[in-house]
């Protein structure tokens, strides 16, 4: 659960990140400014340190040098013209001496220790201010010192304060020679607290200052961004909101700047585009009304025509058989003519995208043996059986019957007619997507060029050949344009001598499309060894509905 | 006696040809070209049927068809040059009892006709209950507690299918044979939109039918008798 919850904040993290150019750019922003101003401040607090403590060093060794000249001058002016020395009392006054020159600030503590490992006639006490830890001197200092090269010798040590929090200090030695009794070492111990105090402040100071920097970067990168984004934000959701059709979206236009110009090309674009769809959005109106005002205008004198054709028709034998034979190619050519305009209307109206499916729960095997039972006496004339293999029984597709049934007049019509009065066999089948009908002619087949071209408007595969199922030439444009409103396809596949297959594969569901096709294509034949047989085949049904 | 037949449609050459039609087939066709006169004609020549063109200059069939109906149920046949658009249905609400599309051929016009001319189904009884509805078949009339409710006759014909086979459910394409005499698959709009008509007249409440039962899925049937 919790690991669940992390991630999904993860992945919240990453959608926002990815989602927000702007959160993108105050982030990188804000993150190398920090980087920088760590280096620059990291680098100042550094050199300010070592400058300080070298200031501070030089000054306490200044002070060292002259406490230990001082003190040296004092102890050599003090031997009495005998050649004797009250060293105690000299001492006392040295100690004076030497307070008074090292007076730095932060406290000065000092020790007068004698260097060990020689022997003298007199010898001088060792003194050291009362305050002072004797331990802070190390031995290795103390050789160092003890060697008397004239040099004076620095290390820095901690410092036990009465406060209790341990300081920093420093330490400086020399060597000075007290008359007979040998050589002394002095030790200056300074608390450097002070130079501690204001390292820390700077350091304090520098890492606010880098904090509101930066603090102040990010601010003005999201400000600056904001400014920056917001018109191309704006711009996208204008873009999104025209793309989805709402045409009259504009981008407010300020000003004379880049953005200002981008809103403009943008604009002009819109206006274009707009100009642009509803010009074709009022050609399509024109259209439909055209074909609307056709469809009238033409059935009109197409009715009498109609009508008078079939009086003259109806009246045929008490005609001279001249007459009679202009009557019937009078009859016959009003038909063809009115199929021909129908078709015509249809797929204009196909055309102009003004076509709706109107569809309903249909049983697609039912459909199929209406349309059989519609066709059976032109079949039986051409000595053509009609079989239905329905393997998958009884199934539903929501699709519109009158448009499917006007595919399957069509493909079987086709059927009857290249057929050459071999047996029609019609597959039906379905999956859990897709319905699909196949009809399967065993005629004379087309070859690959007729193939290519059977889908197209006003083509026959043989305009010599015999019709009698009409045709108007536009059956199979009409059928693949039912086909596709109704998301689904229309193929074929022909041999020439072996005949054809049309298949025809519908989504089960309106709003679907198909991408398989549960029949193959040309179907699997239960019944090819039967085809050129005589004996009645029985139909294979699955269970059909109650 | 000849029935008489109203033609409306503007065009005169269709006009003519169908007389030609009718006169053939024993009716007495009368014409008028527009819908003001088809309004004057339908009171003067009281005509037992009308064919009446959907486009017609000065006042439109539909209208025509509404102050038909406003004053009498006498049966009227559309003549339509579209077969899919929505002015069938804006027809059939209108009143009319069938319609057929242009180009039509004489037969079907005929038949079309005679199924609207024939008398009504013949009934072995003289008064049949329906819902809460009393039907006197010989009398043609449809009463409640006593009160007649008009009716077309088609729309008299509808519920007395339905009255006179009160256990049966009947599909719309039963009732498109039954009652409009197509023998083939035809147009289920007209029972849909019929059977809203005749609700509207019969039902105390047309939200919750009880005369005209809807059988979902299937068609219809008689409410129970009362």
């Amino acid at each position: 659960m919790l690991t669940f919850t992390w991630r999904s904040l993860v992945q919240r993290a990453r959608r926002l990140w990815r989602g927000s150019l702007q959160l993108r750019t105050v982030a990188i922003t804000v993150l190398l400014s920090t980087l920088a101003v760590t280096v620059v401040s990291g680098y100042m607090s550094l050199s300010i340190a070592a400058n300080l403590y070298e200031a501070r060093k030089n000054q306490a060794i200044a002070e060292a040098r002259q406490a230990t000249v001082s003190a040296q001058a004092l102890f050599d002016s003090s031997v009495s013209a005998n050649g004797t020395i009250d060293v105690e009392a000299v001492s006392r006054t040295a100690q004076t001496t030497i307070r008074s020159v090292a007076s730095s600030p932060g406290g000065t503590e000092f020790a007068i220790l004698r260097t060990p490992g020689q022997t003298t006639e007199v010898t001088m006490t060792a003194t050291q201010t009362r305050a002072l830890d004797l331990s802070v001197i190390s031995d290795e200092l103390r050789e160092q010192v003890a060697q008397d090269d004239g040099q004076l010798y620095t290390q820095a040590v901690t410092l036990n304060a009465a406060t209790g929090r341990p300081d920093p200090g420093l330490v400086v030695g020399g060597v000075f020679e007290v008359p007979t009794a040998g050589q002394y070492e002095l030790y200056l111990v300074y608390n450097v607290r002070d130079v501690q105090q204001t390292l820390d402040f700077v350091q304090q100071t520098l890492v606010i200052g880098s904090l509101l920097l930066v603090g102040t970067i990010g601010l003005v990168t999201y400000f600056v961004t904001r400014l920056a984004i917001g018109p191309v934000r704006i711009a996208a959701e204008t873009a999104e909101k025209l793309a989805e059709g709402e045409l009259d979206r504009r981008i407010p236009e300020k000003g004379e700047d880049v953005i200002a110009t981008l809103a403009r090309s943008f604009n002009r674009m819109a206006d274009s585009l707009q100009r642009q769809i509803t010009q074709l959005a009022t050609l399509s109106r024109v259209q439909q009304r055209f074909v609307s005002d056709v469809s009238h205008e033409l059935r009109t004198p197409l009715t009498t025509i109609r009508l008078a054709g079939d009086v003259l028709y109806e009246q045929r034998d008490q005609f001279s058989p001249t007459t009679a034979r202009t009557a019937e190619l009078l009859h016959a050519q009003v038909d063809r003519f009115e199929a021909m305009l129908a078709d015509l209307l249809e797929m204009s109206r196909y055309d102009a995208g003004a076509v709706d499916i109107d569809t309903e729960p249909t049983n697609l095997v039912r459909l199929v043996e209406e349309s059989l039972d519609a066709l059976r006496p032109l079949a039986d004339e051409k000595g053509s059986e009609l079989r239905l293999v329905a393997p998958g029984g009884y199934f539903e597709a929501d699709v519109d019957a009158r448009r499917i049934r006007r595919i399957l007049q069509n493909l079987l019509g086709n059927a009857v007619d290249h057929g050459e009065g071999r047996p029609i066999v019609v597959h039906v089948d379905s999956d859990a997507t897709a319905v699909a009908i196949a009809v399967r002619d065993y005629g004379v087949g087309m070859d690959a060029g007729q193939l290519e071209r059977v889908f197209d408007r006003f083509w026959r595969a043989d305009p010599s050949r015999q019709r009698t199922t009409g045709g108007t030439g536009l059956g199979l444009a009409i059928a693949t344009e039912d086909a596709q409103l109704h998301g689904g396809t229309l193929d074929v596949w022909s041999e020439p001598g072996e005949g054809s297959c049309f298949r025809l594969t519908l989504p089960r569901e309106r709003g679907a499309t198909v991408h398989h096709s549960p029949v193959d294509l040309p179907p699997a034949e239960p019944l090819e060894v039967d085809l050129l047989g005589t004996d009645g085949l029985a139909l294979e049904r699955g269970e059909e509905d109650a | 006696m000849t029935a008489r037949i109203l033609v409306v449609d503007d065009d005169a050459a269709i006009a003519e040809m169908v007389g030609i039609v009718l006169r053939g087939e024993g009716f007495d066709p009368h014409f008028s070209y527009d819908g003001p006169a088809a309004m004057e004609a339908f009171a003067s020549v009281k005509p037992d049927l009308v064919l009446l063109d959907l486009m017609l200059p000065g006042m439109d069939g539909i209208e025509v068809c509404t102050r038909i109906r406003e004053t009498s149920g006498t049966p009227i046949i559309m003549l339509t040059a579209k077969s899919d658009s929505t002015d069938v249905v804006r027809g059939l609400e209108s009143g009319a009892d069938d319609y057929v599309v242009k180009p039509f051929n004489p037969k079907e016009l005929v038949a079309r006709i005679r199924t609207r001319l024939r008398p009504a189904a013949q009934s072995s009884v003289e008064r049949l209950p329906i819902g809460d509805l009393v039907i006197d078949v010989t009398g043609h009339e449809v009463t409640r507690d006593g009160v007649p409710i008009a009716l077309t006759p088609l729309e008299f014909d509808l519920l007395l299918a339905l009255a006179m086979k009160p256990n049966q459910v009947f599909t719309r394409e039963m009732l498109l044979e039954q009652v409009w005499g197509y023998q083939y698959k035809a147009d289920t709009r007209l029972v849909n939109v019929h059977v809203q008509r005749l609700r509207a007249k019969v039902e105390l409440d047309a939200d919750n039918p009880r005369i005209v039962m809807t059988v979902r899925g299937v068609g219809y049937r008689a409410g129970t008798a009362r």
